[in-house]
């Protein structure tokens, strides 16, 4: 591990700013350099900073995550924009299928953060998609949907287990509650579950966007 | 004329006759009043009491049969309202009568409007607040005992582990209370993200399948006005699910002219639509916030709910 990415932090909230970085900061490859307080704030910050990700809460006063995620895609035009992370108090797949559309590479819902943050920074800076897995719902439903109507779908080789794991999936069910269904820990649910992910074609940030509008379930 | 000259009329033509035919006629009354002369008088007035009473009858008994029917109007349902009967006096009344009643609903649907109102502008706080500083204050407590437990002594870590746990669940419940009272998609995600979620919800939780067309590119309606659209969606869908046993629902929302369209059609079993319930009325009320037009039609193979609203709607 060379030098650890450099992480920008936008809530309104200081003492969840708080919370959230002392978390990234004990992680070795993670270092949170800069706090903002809203979205027109961070937008700032990000272009007079040299950085990796940016981790931004939907709900901000004078600019929303959202509207910050846009603007900071529309407004690097020399290099790559940083990667983007969305914290979320809501759980809705919607919000995950808009974020993806302004740019942001995953979804974190806030009363998953202490499990989740951590793992979906390092997806996002390693450019992977981290899909919030209310989202995995409609998705694969609509996977198996196609396939029974005998549509073309990516063509795949899910294992047995794999297999099972997204039928769960598919009628809604968590990772925990999949974990009891098939006896088997909630770290190898998740496993299965980036693993049917990357086999649908749905590994990276374009890929899950083009999906889901296919699937109908985002406006282009 | 008026009920008063009617019955003055009659009661006076009434009088005049018997006038008459006691001056003209071949009658007298002596003094000492005879037997046969007290029968002719009490005949004769029998008959003019007889004639009086058909008379009056015919004219006011329309007049009795409208206040009878006064009893069983439903003032809420704009199409149960008294018919006009032939004669004068009842029409003037049932004119009267029906102008009240209509009176009545609009005053009626006028206040429930505006308590409907009231009641999401008070949702919407309590929303708000919940995500703000309850919601904000349990991922600070969230946060913070997953960093406590990563350095607490192993005897203490398991208690942590399930406080969080505990902290987890009270955050989902916070949010699902909160999402209860008010969609806070719609507010961020405008309309159409509002119904996908909708219709998604829809189909996990009632099994049934949803399809769901939005024109893209709808004009942009004013927030209130797609909270009714929205609202009248999730009642629509409450029904199909709810009552009418539906396998299959579609919902659309389309631009038609200047007005914007909300179609909920499901393959139930339907309903009468004369017996309104709660659930329509709320859509009638609400349907008349965004002065839109709910039109409900419903047999057996389905139910349509459809509503009108106009684009320029402010």
């Amino acid at each position: 591990m060379s030098t650890p990415a450099r992480i920008l932090l936008a809530d309104d909230h200081a003492l969840v700013r708080r919370g959230v970085r002392l978390i990234l900061d004990q992680e070795p490859d993670l270092t949170v350099v800069a706090e903002a307080a809203d979205g027109a704030e961070a937008v700032q910050l990000v272009r007079s900073l040299d950085l990796d990700l940016v981790v931004l809460d939907i709900a901000m006063p004078r600019m929303t995550g959202l509207q910050a995620a846009r603007e900071i895609t529309r407004r690097t035009s020399h290099g790559d924009p940083p990667r983007m992370l969305m914290l979320s108090m809501h759980d809705n797949e919607q919000y995950f299928f808009e974020s993806l559309k302004v740019g942001a590479s995953g979804y974190v819902l806030k009363s998953a953060a202490d499990e989740d943050l951590v793992g979906a920074c390092r997806a996002a800076l390693r450019g992977e998609a981290f899909v919030y897995p209310g989202a995995m719902s409609p998705l694969v439903r609509d996977y198996l949907d196609r396939m029974r109507r005998g549509e073309r779908v990516p063509e795949t080789v899910l294992t047995e287990r794999e297999d099972e794991v997204l039928k769960l999936i598919a009628e809604g069910s968590s990772s925990k509650e999949i974990a009891a269904a098939l006896t088997i820990s909630v770290k190898t649910v998740e496993r299965h579950r980036a693993n049917i992910l990357a086999k649908l074609g749905m590994r990276d940030r374009t890929q899950l966007t083009r999906y889901a509008i296919r699937a109908g379930l985002i406006e282009p | 004329m008026g009920l008063f000259w009617k019955v003055g009329l009659i009661n006076g033509a009434v009088l005049v006759a018997a006038a008459a035919l006691l001056v003209l006629g071949p009658f007298s009354v002596s003094r000492r009043p005879v037997m046969s002369e007290v029968v002719v008088l009490g005949v004769g007035l029998l008959a003019m009491l007889v004639v009086n009473a058909l008379l009056l009858r015919s004219s006011l008994g329309p007049v009795d049969r409208v206040v009878r029917e006064m009893a069983t109007v439903d003032p809420l349902h704009p199409t149960d309202r008294l018919a006009t009967p032939r004669s004068a006096p009842g029409r003037q009344l049932v004119a009267g009568f029906n102008a009240m009643v209509d009176r009545l609903q609009d005053e009626r649907s006028a206040s429930n409007a505006k308590a409907l109102a009231a009641q999401e502008a008070e949702r919407h706080r309590i929303a708000q607040e919940l995500h703000d500083e309850v919601g904000q204050r349990l991922t600070v407590v969230l946060l913070g005992l997953k960093r406590a437990e990563q350095r607490a002594p192993a005897e203490l870590a398991a208690d942590l582990a399930l406080l969080r746990e505990t902290t987890r669940e009270g955050l989902d419940d916070v949010r699902r209370v909160a999402r209860q009272l008010r969609p806070g998609v719609l507010e961020d995600l405008g309309l159409a993200s509002a119904l996908a979620s909708l219709t998604t919800d829809f189909a996990q939780h009632s099994g049934a399948q949803v399809r769901r067309v939005v024109t893209p590119g709808l004009p942009p309606l004013p927030p209130d006005t797609e909270l009714v659209l929205y609202r009248v969606a999730q009642e629509a869908l409450t029904n199909a699910a709810r009552h009418a046993g539906a396998t299959s629902v579609e919902l659309s929302l389309t631009r038609v002219g200047d007005r914007v369209a909300l179609v909920v059609a499901d393959d139930g079993h339907g309903f009468d639509v004369r017996r309104e319930g709660a659930g329509l009325r709320g859509m009638r009320e609400r349907a008349r916030l965004a002065s839109g037009e709910l039109t409900v039609t419903s047999d057996p193979s389905g139910t349509t709910v459809r509503l009108e609203v106009p684009v320029t709607a402010s």
